[in-house]
């Protein structure tokens, strides 16, 4: 908690107030460097002390936009939707077709030449007749293979090498698996037998090279000739339109555009008058390469950013966040000699404890509503006799239920069999019930997304979820609604549900010990006065037991803040870059329910990844520290609420 | 009024019986006070007449009949929060809800279903001025019930059993927490609700019993020794116990 400190007095505010990120830690060379000034604010956050920074100049640039509505009948390519999406946080285009028949646009900024083989020439000549315009000249390339035998034995293999070898027909077996974060990394193979493959010029050099470590020594190789004609052309800088056909070919060969050919352009048909905003270079290119798009109401607009250059006046090792990496990229002088990250060691942990504080409410909604009903049961109505001692005795062992059994019982039940109410159900739920044959077709883009297979409406159940399995499917709509068991995933319902659980003992316990505070009497004067029985626990007592369980819920409160085992299985997500209210696309009851069933970061959760999961060093200490004093400040808070309002109501009701 | 005839009583499903074969009428517009030592039975007799010990799971009027205006209380037909608007009880210990003076008032109409803001205003005002509390706390009628002295709390809740307008009101020993002045007040306020009400009175002091009743009732180990005015009882008692308790020689 002490070396916290520190953590928070530099980051100051920010750590609160920002996501977490990976941390570049990178060598750069003394020199000047203009970077918006947020950023450049950040990185002093980053860096509080180290940097030897003069000449500071803060003027502003002036960014020219443009926003625009986006016509029903207009064909888009599906990068620029996204692109346009991206930008405009919130828009997000329901389509329902998709068009291969538009040509595509794409621009060439300098006369490209292109080496392609025979089949594709002949694709482009047969849909786009008129695009090359010049000559096309044909060439032989000599692409060698080579046939080469290994003997058996145990040898360094690099995760290149690694990585080449798995397509051919070699029969080798890894000692150790690669880890994904180091790439360097050099593992023992073994070669069980003699063998000779033949491969192409590009895998002998990755994995047969005989000079370096991490590649395998060969025994004996014969080059094998392996001619391919291509057709040379050029197409010189312009504007172009081609048909997908033509397009895919291109792609392979580094034209650069945001179609996507496979797929095909997306038809906009949106009944939402959203108007969306670009800056003119995503702009233009935007009207370039979409022929077919209707827009209107196009209006400039400028945005002034407040930018700083400053001079680096030595060689030095900085640390930023991964974002302002980003940004600070697109300066052209910045380019750091070497470059590190750390994950999670950056920016700072607002959604961790966003994350905690739904899961909180959640759970804590769940928990009062059947804790009180519980505790009234068994305070006001049950007979006292065998039944409440058993419910008594199992609240009991419930209370000492390690919390990690929770959260399997909570994998189990509500992230794997828990029923949801769908049109278009899991092909992997436990049972499907179908209930009426109401649902609503979803769009195009809902059933791209999620891997929906339309089956048709005849066949039985059974059957559908066959037919969808047999092209892959993870959903099926076949026109019913649905219950299925299929689980509602790992999300903040199914963690807060598990967290409800756990803390019930515990609620309903000092729900009653509250409604046992309040005297008999209340209950017989509210009788004596023609109350039924409910009416007078509702006016005349649990009114008076309220503070008492408001406390008990303050307590109940930090003990689910900082549980981690039971939300490891069911809700919680090591990385997320979404706020839960972020990025959700649908409206109204749906949006609720999308909302609770998402996965998000927790405050202790995070810690544990930050301390046990990722790789240490330096860097990723602060972070550690910083939310561990965090969640402590956090949880004195709340323990001293809860102990301020206990003596204030103490104070105030007597009777 | 009030017919009880042949009741006997038990906590504990018939086991062993608390009231044994109390018979007794108790005359309308009058008041009526149970007088007897402590555990004889006084005070559940009088949580019969409204059914107050159906909160005790495991309670059962064993034999006879409770008749309130011809009809039996316990039938089947009959439902006890019905019943309870009719017959009103003031507690032992005061116990106002922790709510404005003018809420403990009104909540009997409350629950009632009775939202009309003028319709409680009159109910409140003719209930207090009934309890002889109107003048004390007209201008704090919004300020806890809980800031009133130990009488005004119980003539409140007095005012609050009188706002639902029963035909019976039960006291269970009205003035056993309140000093002699406020027990003075209640006890006047008692004499005065005669006109209106039918009491019944559940006491320890024999004192009061002779001011306020006008009928007695002596009990003595769940069964009623006497019935008789509370002239006939306190001046000449007809069985020797009653004297005996009368004249402090035991209890």
């Amino acid at each position: 908690m002490i070396n916290g400190l520190p953590v928070l007095w530099n980051k100051g505010f920010s750590f609160v107030s920002q996501k977490p990120q990976t941390l570049s830690v990178l060598e750069i060379e003394k020199g000047s460097y203009t970077v918006p000034t947020e950023n450049f604010d950040n990185m002093l956050l980053n860096n509080p002390d180290e940097l030897a920074i003069g000449n500071l100049e803060d003027f502003e640039k002036s960014f020219a936009y443009k926003t625009f509505k986006i016509d029903n009948g207009s064909i888009i390519g599906e990068g620029y939707l996204k692109e346009i999406e991206k930008e405009n946080k919130g828009y997000y285009l329901r389509f329902a077709k998709r068009d291969f028949a538009t040509k595509s646009g794409f621009s060439v900024a300098t006369d490209k030449k292109f080496n392609i083989k025979k089949e594709e020439l002949a694709i482009i000549q047969q849909h786009d007749p008129g695009l090359i315009k010049g000559e096309i000249t044909e060439k032989v390339i000599n692409l060698n293979k080579k046939k080469v035998t290994i003997k058996a034995g145990e040898y360094d293999l690099s995760k290149n090498g690694h990585d080449a070898l798995i397509p051919t027909e070699l029969v080798f077996q890894m000692k150790q698996s690669f880890p994904d974060d180091e790439p360097e990394k050099i593992n023992t193979t073994i070669i069980p037998k003699d063998q000779t493959i033949t491969v192409t010029s590009a895998i002998y050099n990755q994995a047969f090279d005989e000079d370096e470590r991490g590649t395998i020594p060969v025994a004996e190789e014969v080059a094998i000739p392996y001619t391919v004609t291509f057709n040379q052309f050029t197409l010189p800088a312009a504007k172009y339109k081609v048909s997908a056909e033509t397009l895919k070919v291109l792609s392979n060969y580094g034209i650069k555009h945001l179609h996507n050919p496979m797929l095909g352009s997306i038809v906009v048909n949106d009944d939402d008058d959203e108007k969306v905003t670009l800056n003119e270079k995503q702009f233009k290119r935007l009207v370039n390469d979409n022929p077919k798009l209707i827009l209107s109401q196009i209006e400039d607009s400028q945005q002034n950013v407040s930018y700083t250059k400053f001079d680096l006046q030595k060689d030095s090792e900085i640390q930023l966040n991964f974002s302002d990496f980003l940004i600070f990229k697109k300066d052209k002088n910045f380019s750091p000699s070497s470059e590190k990250t750390h994950s999670y060691s950056g920016g700072g942990i607002l959604g961790p404890i966003i994350g905690t504080a739904c899961l909180v409410i959640i759970c804590m909604t769940i928990a009062l509503f059947t804790g009180i009903a519980a505790a009234t049961y068994l305070n006001e109505y049950a007979r006292k006799g065998g039944f409440t001692r058993i419910i008594r005795l199992a609240m009991l062992n419930l209370a000492g239920v390690p919390s990690i059994v929770f959260g399997l019982f909570g994998l189990g039940l509500f992230v794997m069999i828990a029923p949801v109410f769908s049109a278009t159900p899991n092909v992997e739920s436990k049972f499907h019930v179908p209930i009426v044959a109401l649902g609503s077709a979803p769009d195009l883009r809902t059933l791209e997304s999620e891997g929906i297979e339309i089956v048709d409406s005849t066949l039985s159940t059974t059957q559908a979820v066959e037919t969808a399995n047999l092209v892959g499917a993870k959903k099926f709509y076949n026109g019913w609604y649905y219950i299925s068991f299929q689980g509602w995933g790992t999300c903040m319902l199914a963690g807060g549900f598990t967290l409800a659980i756990m803390v019930l003992p515990v609620i309903i316990t000092s729900c009653e010990e509250s409604l046992k505070a309040v005297p008999m009497g209340f209950r017989e004067a509210a009788m004596a006065l023609g109350a039924t029985k409910w009416q007078s626990i509702r006016t005349a007592v649990l009114p008076y037991a309220f503070p008492g369980i408001l406390t008990a819920s303050i307590l109940g409160i930090t003990r689910v803040a900082g549980e981690t085992a039971p939300i490891m299985f069911t809700a919680a997500a090591a990385e997320k870059s979404d706020l839960p209210w972020q990025g959700i696309h649908s409206s109204g009851f749906s949006a609720f329910v999308d909302f609770l069933q998402q996965s998000v970061q927790a405050l202790p959760y995070h810690i544990y990844t930050v301390a046990g999961r990722i790789p240490q060093s330096e860097y990723t200490q602060p972070m550690q520290y910083g939310s561990v004093l965090v969640f402590m400040i956090i949880v004195f808070m709340l323990s001293a609420v809860s102990i301020y309002l206990r003596i204030k109501i103490r104070n105030r009701i007597k009777w | 009024m009030i017919s009880i005839d042949n009741v006997s009583f038990s906590y504990d499903l018939g086991k062993t019986e608390v009231l044994r074969n109390i018979s007794l009428e108790i005359p309308e517009k009058k008041v009526t006070s149970f007088i007897g030592p402590s555990g004889c039975g006084k005070s559940t007799l009088l949580r019969c007449l409204n059914r107050m010990n159906d909160l005790v799971e495991t309670s059962r009027v064993t034999t006879g009949e409770i008749r309130i205006m011809g009809q039996d209380i316990n039938g089947k037909d009959v439902d006890a929060i019905e019943l309870r608007k009719h017959i009103g009880m003031v507690f032992q210990k005061y116990n106002p809800f922790p709510k404005s003076i003018y809420d403990n008032v009104a909540y009997g109409l409350r629950i009632q279903g009775i939202k009309n803001k003028k319709k409680l205003d009159e109910a409140v005002e003719a209930s207090l001025r009934g309890a002889a509390l109107w003048d004390e706390v007209k201008d704090r009628l919004k300020d806890s019930a809980l800031g009133l002295s130990g009488g005004q709390q119980q003539r409140l809740c007095i005012a609050r059993t009188m706002a639902v307008q029963p035909k019976i009101i039960l006291m269970d020993e009205p003035c056993s927490a309140l000093d002699p002045i406020a027990t003075a007040k209640v006890e006047e306020l008692i004499t005065e609700l005669r006109e209106d009400y039918t009491i019944v009175i559940v006491t320890h002091s024999m004192q009061q019993a002779s001011r306020i009743s006008d009928r007695t009732a002596f009990f003595y180990l769940g069964e009623l020794i006497e019935y008789e005015d509370t002239e006939t009882i306190f001046q000449n008692p007809g069985v020797k116990r009653t004297e005996d308790y009368i004249s402090g020689r035991f209890g």
